[in-house]
């Protein structure tokens, strides 16, 4: 960016000459534009749940203009007619309205769910990423914290923004939530009372949910992405192993032009998912179910997706209840509904420092692990999704009844064993597999490719005929200090080559050639610590 | 398209080792990216990467079209289209919204993806990482205004003014609490809590008001009755089942053979688990089913549980017949429905409550 003016500028140099002459922007520019960013189809994960949760702003910002958050009660006349002159809340009615009467309001309503669905998926999906990749370690363990943080108040978002509508279905999910709150010990018919404004139902709870999933929680929410999204960028992103890739670099594209430009499209492109779904897959079709009525409810309830793992563990639990001083303590209610998520989030929470402690590891790390290569923290992943799918299937265990014409108490009984005898084994066959798949990685290294021919050597002896790996495909393999020391020295040149050609593998992968941007010695291998 | 494809497909060989640091000497990649080419730049056809270039930015065209057109398509359907319930056609609406509005957005999408894929020039870029943590010297010195800035506040020369400043720090911390007691009417909660609008003499009302009496119910059948008092229907605690049985089916709990009335016996629904109505009746077996975490009830045997994580039976009802040979309730139930709390206690007794049915 020059700072003088010439006289014919395209507009963008103009404009940030403008920008530059108030701001002093145009070193700060010039380095974001090029900022690098590697690219492996993983990394799209996080992206997902930024473009689902921008199409979430702007589809509630859509519905809020129509929705009624009120619990007053009227006669509906709107254009539904099955439902005519049935009294409800205006919550539903206005929210039939939207689904009936106004102009693409349908289209946005399953939009905007859809788009929840979305985001929480993403967000999972892009959890276990960063876990398998070990990519929360320092200096990224804030980040893992804002993420966490991130999950759990979309969570608590999907609750409010789904409990919106007071129909049956989520009047029963609110009913059970003000139940769930009563079960806590000494202060739950407190926090109760003062969440639903009285005993339940208490007519306060659309009114006070309404500010809360539109302004209160997303906008948490957005902050918190900022926070995650300024991170990631000034401690820059972590990148897979690779020719050319050391701890001390980043090899990527520029932001500016290409980068962004898949970027800005993929967003379009999820929007464009969002749009297929919302106008062609119906969801949550409130009509069907009716207004709230604390006397009615369907067979079949079942929340979204995303709290389902919690209805699945309440569902498990054996009926222990105890009187004891007094009081009454439930047991059936709090263990699998506060106790057991308290518990998860937590050791998700803490997952980093625990793993930093137990192994003694205070480095940086900017290349990811290949899943393979931590056997342990790889086999407790899934081994918490093992646990974490059982109880998401018993929140559909009458569901899997109906379907398969089985019992729901045999469903219910094995699922309580499967709860504690299959995450232990996904622990186990998990390690022995990656194990297997290192020494795999570590037999390809040293003993090279097999040729299938066999040699006999003039002293009678047979000895196999192997190639090397060529130096390109180790360097994938140099996520460990080890294998780093044992490439060089196989292969008499530093990893930290910068010249090496990547080799694209992959739709996001395939790209030019290395270009040296740093004239400097490439840097040495030790880690920094601190 | 073919380029992309080629330089997908067609991964090149790995180069012997030693080659691999040639590349940067030649940077020379066309912008038609023809990238197959990489071992020799110099041979990329200049009438093939023209040609390239050519059928890309066409194609990247041909998407911004597609979109337009889908824009365009959108608003059409969105004026021109019925929407109404009932309108011929209006059940199209919303998937042609969707059809055209998808188009639209593909159409941006892959058509940015693309232009980036082929005509944008994407080489990789080699960034050094600075260095996270600070000098040595700079942490000292952030270190030092610390605890300088600590010194010159005097709040560790001054005990007694550190004390009343955290005091007043505590003060402010719990000040908004108050504030949260106004959002809840909490006066009388346990009475709230254990009570329901079941009143002595209360008539069971129907879902549609009407009373009901001895005769409305076949043996087998099930009717859900509110309390004959004012917005009853709506009561989130009150909601009752009646079930009629055989007489011989029914086993009266000891001391409660004057509850139900010749096979009719009446339990709350609201579940004592998590408070859903348990309202799937099971004629066969009397089993009552919660739909929400499938509890189970034996309505033959005091609504005892059968099977799942509710703890407690639900409270049964005492009723009679009036006058008229119209069902009423002897009283309100005798211990408080639905979910377990802090301070429930396993019956709750009013001064007022004269326990007619003990």
């Amino acid at each position: 960016m020059a700072t003088t003016k010439t006289p014919k500028q395209n507009p963008a140099v103009g404009t940030a000459i403008w920008v530059d002459d108030r701001l002093g922007s145009s070193n700060f520019l010039k380095r974001s534009l090029n900022k690098v960013f590697p690219d492996h189809w993983s990394f799209m994960l996080g992206e997902v749940a930024l473009y689902s949760f921008i199409v979430l702003l702007l589809s509630g910002t859509y519905l809020s203009l129509f929705f009624d958050g009120s619990s007053r009660e009227v006669i509906y006349n709107g254009s539904y007619t099955p439902l005519k002159g049935i009294p409800m809340s205006a919550a539903y009615a206005s929210t039939l309205d939207i689904s009936f009467d106004v102009r693409g309001g349908l289209i946005m309503r399953q939009i905007h769910h859809w788009a929840a669905l979305l985001f929480m998926a993403s967000i999972v999906v892009h959890l276990m990423r960063v876990y398998f990749t070990g990519a929360f370690r320092k200096p990224r363990e804030l980040n893992w914290l804002l993420g966490v943080g991130l999950l759990t108040l979309g969570l608590v978002e999907g609750f409010a923004g789904y409990s919106l509508p007071d129909d049956l279905l989520s009047g029963t999910g609110v009913r059970i939530a003000a139940s769930i709150a009563l079960s806590i010990p000494v202060i739950g018919t407190w926090a109760q009372f003062l969440v639903f404004g009285g005993e339940y139902p208490g007519g306060h709870i659309i009114e006070r949910l309404y500010p809360i999933h539109i302004l209160l929680v997303p906008g948490i929410i957005l902050a918190l992405i900022g926070a995650h999204l300024a991170l990631v960028w000034y401690q820059k992103h972590t990148q897979f192993a690779g020719p050319g890739r050391t701890e001390h670099n980043v090899v990527g594209s520029k932001v500016y032009p290409a980068y962004s430009a898949k970027a800005g499209g993929f967003f379009f492109l999820v929007f464009a998912v969002m749009a297929a779904l919302g106008g062609l897959a119906q969801i949550n079709p409130i009509w069907l179910y009716g207004p709230y009525d604390p006397s009615q409810v369907t067979a079949g309830s079942q929340p979204d997706w995303y709290i389902g793992f919690l209805d699945g563990s309440t569902r498990l639990m054996p009926n222990w209840e105890l009187r004891a001083l007094g009081h009454t303590f439930s047991p059936n209610v709090m263990v699998p509904t506060v106790v057991l998520p308290g518990i998860l989030f937590t050791l998700l929470a803490l997952y980093p420092f625990l793993e930093a402690k137990l192994t003694g590891d205070k480095g940086y790390h900017n290349i990811l692990d290949r899943p393979r290569d931590k056997p342990v923290r790889t086999a407790l992943g899934t081994m918490s999704i093992t646990f974490y799918l059982v109880l998401l299937l018993a929140g559909g265990n009458d569901i899997i009844a109906s379907i398969f014409h089985l019992s729901i108490n045999e469903i219910t009984y094995t699922l309580r064993a499967a709860l504690f005898i299959l995450p232990p084994i996904a622990y186990v066959v998990t390690k022995r597999f990656c194990l297997s798949l290192q020494r795999a990685d570590d037999d390809l290294l040293h003993h090279g490719i097999e040729s299938g021919t066999i040699r006999r050597l003039p002293s009678g002896e047979f000895v196999e005929e192997t190639f090397g790996v060529p130096y390109v495909y180790t360097t994938l393999l140099a996520t460990t200090e080890e294998r780093r020391e044992a490439i060089e020295h196989q292969h008499h040149e530093p990893v930290t080559a910068v010249r090496a050609r990547s080799h694209g593998k992959g739709f996001f992968r395939a790209r030019g050639r290395v270009i040296e941007e740093s004239a400097e010695e490439p840097p040495q291998l030790e880690t920094t610590t601190d | 398209m073919s380029s992309i494809r080629d330089r997908l497909t067609s991964s090149p060989e790995p180069e012997p080792e030693d080659s691999a640091p040639g590349f940067a000497e030649h940077d020379t990649r066309s912008a038609g990216g023809s990238g197959a080419a990489e071992s020799d730049p110099v041979a990329v056809s200049h009438h093939g990467a023209n040609a390239d270039t050519k059928r890309a930015e066409l194609a990247v065209s041909g998407l911004f079209l597609l979109a337009a057109l889908g824009a365009v398509g959108f608003i059409a359907t969105y004026i021109a289209w019925p929407f109404k319930y009932g309108e011929s056609g209006y059940q199209y609406y919303t998937p042609m919204l969707g059809i055209t509005m998808t188009l639209a957005l593909v159409g941006v999408g892959a058509g940015a993806v693309l232009w980036a894929k082929t005509l944008m020039i994407d080489e990789e870029t080699v960034q050094e990482r600075h260095h996270l943590n600070s000098d040595p010297e700079d942490r000292a010195g952030a270190a030092a205004v610390l605890k300088q800035g600590a010194e010159e506040s005097g709040l560790m020369k001054h005990p007694i003014l550190r004390r009343s400043f955290l005091l007043s720090q505590a003060a402010l911390a719990v000040l908004p609490i108050p504030l949260l007691f106004g959002l809840g009417h909490f006066q009388h909660k346990e009475r709230a809590l254990a009570k329901t609008g079941w009143k002595k003499g209360s008539r069971l009302l129907d879902e549609l008001g009407r009373p009901v009496k001895m005769g409305d119910l076949d043996v087998g059948g099930v009717k859900s009755v509110f309390p004959d008092v004012p917005g009853g229907r709506r009561m989130a605690d009150s909601a009752a089942l009646l079930i009629r049985m055989r007489p011989d089916q029914l086993k009266t709990t000891k001391n409660r053979e004057n509850w139900v009335v010749e096979g009719h016996i009446v339990y709350s629904v609201i579940c004592t688990h998590l408070g859903c109505p348990v309202k799937l009746y099971e004629q066969q077996t009397h089993h009552l089913f919660c739909p929400c975490h499938q509890s189970t009830f034996d309505a033959a045997n005091g609504a005892k549980v059968l099977f799942g994580p509710a703890a407690r039976n639900l409270p049964q009802l005492a009723i009679t017949v009036d006058a008229d040979g119209y069902f009423v309730a002897r009283d309100d139930f005798y211990e408080p429905v639905g979910p377990s709390y802090w301070e429930r206690k396993p019956s709750y007794k009013e001064p007022t409550y004269d326990g007619t049915a003990l």
